[in-house]
């Protein structure tokens, strides 16, 4: 008796647990699907259409790659509902949007680039990040379509270049953003910090005073190695005295053993050793990593403006300043930013409806301030946009970062933005190590400076 | 064959569209791989041919490549360590259990859950204290605090954190292997042994381990080919990271086709890979042929 019920009881367990990897498998055949689907359209539909037109009223169906996964942030609100408006207005053309987060996309895309098979509408990030794909032609040009209503002078001046190969401009950016520090205003009240740091001894202290309260000092997600880099390179600008370390290096008039490079990786490892981010780090991913912060639960997040719409969406909106990057032994200008200028939309070069991909995006990029701007979500665009953030009710955080904006007296791009990918791969596990066991600076410089030597072309 | 009293022809005829696939699916990208190992390649722009300069760069510039060997031999080593334990399990099983399927289902579970699913559980069982890692706050709660550890990001320990995962998602896996292996050993067996005074674990070494045999090197090439590829798992919890201390030979291989761009590369591992795993495999095999051949 006992035993029957007993195994009833497994029974219905391993049920349940069949029943929960069959939904898990379900998920997995919907992307697969999802992917096939987009696929099939092009093979069936191949032929003539790099001649035809928005107006021929034929089906198309376009698959739009990009990185706005989170329901709860402006962004996602933003592309579905302009995806949404578009397809209304084109009944013939219908929009698939392939949504990754921002680590998966990466690879997703370098591994339909090896086959060849780059979705319409895909995202990449500047300079040295989609050199790659341009110089194996897998983009197209946009140039065309940039001069055909005047979209090109909404965007500010010189953003483009970023995107720019032997005057062609080859994606769109979805913001030119800079790195702040963010910081839960009544964390700092509780550790009794009255006034944001402004050097980075004072930082280190306040770092200290907040864990001993028992509060996580900085958010970091380190798993996905950019960020760490991301904030090691913000205290590179500063040792250095100022922008264009790496680019000297690129030049051969400084390598990666001089003195200002040494001394950030010192700098960045007294933050580790004070014991500035979370317990394990490492295998935190980006977007848990910010979650921290955005739920009260680190007092600081370094990072780039770009999350500003997000945490006015969070539950510590309102509770949230911003600073600059302090000076880093007394040396460098605060009013010099790491620059972020945004991921960026490209078109695929082998597109099978290239004029509709195009057509789409001209309306997409064209629409994309206004609707950011009525998202909250404009700080940072990287476009001309009308209106008055106050006016318009946004946040003193935001009012205040769009401030930081008007005292850029320049910067530098992130280290994957200017290095090639093999240096940049070592970089990012280079500085990934700092988190978890302290190195001899001199070893961290002689190890990147070997990396670039090898990987130079 | 004489035994099927079908003329060689038909069998090749009726082998064939396997043989093809197999060809087409397996064979075929293990030559191109084998091939673009040869290139500098980034996978996107037109490649050089460089011989055998990537084998070079492996075996001797890449930091990163010999430890990930080492600790992918070493997933190896434990996890064929693991099948004595397996058939010593499954030999428990059939003697003091008059049914023991339910159990074997039981253990069994792990292996039908998706191994991110695995994975992101014992990410939350690692977890750190402060984040309410259940593994620390068992230990803390035995009083035993010293030992609580940051697990999958303390370089030293993270690896073995892996390990442990794998080894008990695949327990049920080889157990049921092993259990199915002993229960079709003929009971009458047994009973002439009986007879003959050979009873427990006597039995069991004169006729359960001899007639195990086969069964019980299934098992051992599975988990050796299994942890040699192993990559999933470590993708999904650590990365390979932090900084190359989880990086198996296939995480290695994937971080430097996708990662750093040179595909060429990846490749030439991937060569690596397949030529250690025929070594391995026919390796294996010789030593539980002549293990065989000594039971007969």
């Amino acid at each position: 008796m006992v035993k029957t019920k007993m195994q009833k009881s497994f029974a219905i367990g391993l049920t349940a647990v069949m029943a929960l990897s069959l939904a898990a498998c379900g998920n997995s055949n919907n992307n697969s699907n999802e992917g096939a689907a987009t696929n099939a359209p092009k093979s069936t539909d191949s032929g003539n259409t790099a001649t035809a037109t928005t107006d021929s009223g034929k089906k198309v169906t376009l698959t739009f790659q990009n990185i706005y996964p989170d329901p709860a942030t402006p962004a996602y609100k933003m592309i579905h509902e302009l995806t949404d408006q578009y397809m209304k207005e084109h009944p013939n053309v219908k929009i698939e949007l392939d949504t990754l987060n921002t680590d998966q996309q990466k690879v997703k895309l370098k591994t339909q680039a090896a086959s060849k098979e780059v979705p319409d509408i895909t995202i990449v990030n500047p300079a040295a990040q989609m050199k790659p794909f341009v110089d194996a032609g897998l983009f197209a040009p946009l140039n065309d379509m940039l001069d055909q209503n005047g979209l090109k002078d909404t965007y500010q001046k010189g953003l483009l270049d970023y995107y720019s190969f032997n005057n062609n401009v080859y994606a769109l950016p979805d913001g030119n953003n800079i790195e702040v520090v963010y910081y839960n205003k009544e964390l700092f009240d509780q550790a009794g910090i009255k006034n944001t740091p402004t050097t980075f001894e004072e930082m280190l202290q306040d770092v200290k005073i907040l864990k001993d309260k028992g509060i996580t000092p900085m958010a970091i997600g380190e798993k996905d190695s950019w960020t760490g880099s991301f904030l090691f390179m913000n205290i590179l600008l500063r040792t250095n005295g100022g922008p264009g370390f790496l680019q000297d290096v690129l030049d051969g008039k400084k390598t990666f053993e001089d003195p200002a490079f040494i001394e950030a990786v010192d700098a960045f490892q007294q933050l580790v050793q004070a014991g500035a981010f979370p317990d394990g780090a490492t295998s935190i991913d980006a977007n848990a990593g910010g979650n921290i912060f955005k739920t009260g639960k680190a007092a600081m997040w370094s990072i780039g403006s770009w999350e500003t719409g997000a945490i006015d969406a969070s539950s510590v909106a309102g509770k949230v300043g911003a600073f600059q990057f302090p000076t880093v032994n007394g040396k460098g200008d605060p009013n010099e930013f790491m620059l972020a200028p945004g991921s960026a939309f490209a078109v695929s070069a082998n597109s099978e409806h290239l004029q509709e991909t195009k057509d789409f995006l001209n309306f997409f990029a064209s629409e994309y301030p206004k609707k950011q701007f009525e998202l909250k979500n404009a700080v940072g665009i990287g476009q001309k946009v009308d209106g008055d953030l106050k006016a318009a009710g946004y946040s003193d955080l935001a009012v205040n970062i769009a401030g930081l904006f008007n005292q850029v007296k320049g910067g530098d791009l992130a280290f994957d933005n200017t290095m090639n990918p093999a240096t940049a791969q070592v970089h990012l596990s280079s500085i990934q190590n700092l988190f978890v066991q302290k190195v001899d600076s001199a070893a961290v410089a002689k190890e990147h400076q070997t990396a670039f030597e090898a990987n130079k072309e | 064959m004489k035994v099927l009293k079908v003329p060689a022809r038909t069998i090749a005829v009726f082998v064939l569209p396997c043989l093809l696939l197999y060809v087409c699916l397996v064979f075929v990208p293990i030559l191109v791989s084998v091939y673009t190992g040869l290139l500098k390649w980034d996978g996107l722009t037109a490649s050089t041919f460089i011989g055998l300069g990537n084998f070079k760069d492996m075996f001797f510039n890449d930091p990163v490549f010999w430890p990930s060997v080492r600790r992918t031999l070493l997933y190896a080593v434990a996890s064929m360590i693991e099948i004595p334990l397996c058939l010593f399990m499954a030999i428990l099983l059939n003697r003091y259990l008059r049914r023991g399927n339910t159990l074997v289902s039981i253990y069994f579970t792990p292996v039908i859950l998706s191994v991110v699913i695995i994975g992101q559980l014992w990410k939350t069982v690692y977890n750190p204290t402060s984040m309410g890692g259940m593994l620390n706050g068992v230990l803390v709660s035995l009083g035993l605090d010293s030992w609580t550890h940051n697990w999958l990001t303390e370089p030293k320990i993270a690896m073995f954190a892996l390990y442990f995962v794998s080894l008990w998602q695949y327990f049920g896996y080889h157990l049921l292997i092993q259990y199915t292996g002993v229960q079709n050993i003929p009971d009458e067996l047994y009973e002439a042994a009986k007879i003959d005074g050979a009873d427990g674990f006597k039995a069991d070494r004169y006729i359960t381990l001899p007639l195990i045999v086969p069964i019980f090197k299934i098992s051992i090439v599975l988990a050796f080919i299994g942890s040699l590829q192993a990559f999933d798992l470590v993708m999904v919890m650590t990365g390979g990271g932090p900084a190359h201390a989880t990086d198996v030979i296939s995480t290695h291989m994937y971080n430097s086709s996708f990662g750093s761009f040179k595909y060429g590369y990846g490749s030439a591992i991937a060569t690596f890979l397949v030529v250690v795993c025929l070594v391995f495999t026919g390796f294996i095999n010789t030593i539980f042929n002549r293990i065989e051949r000594k039971f007969n």
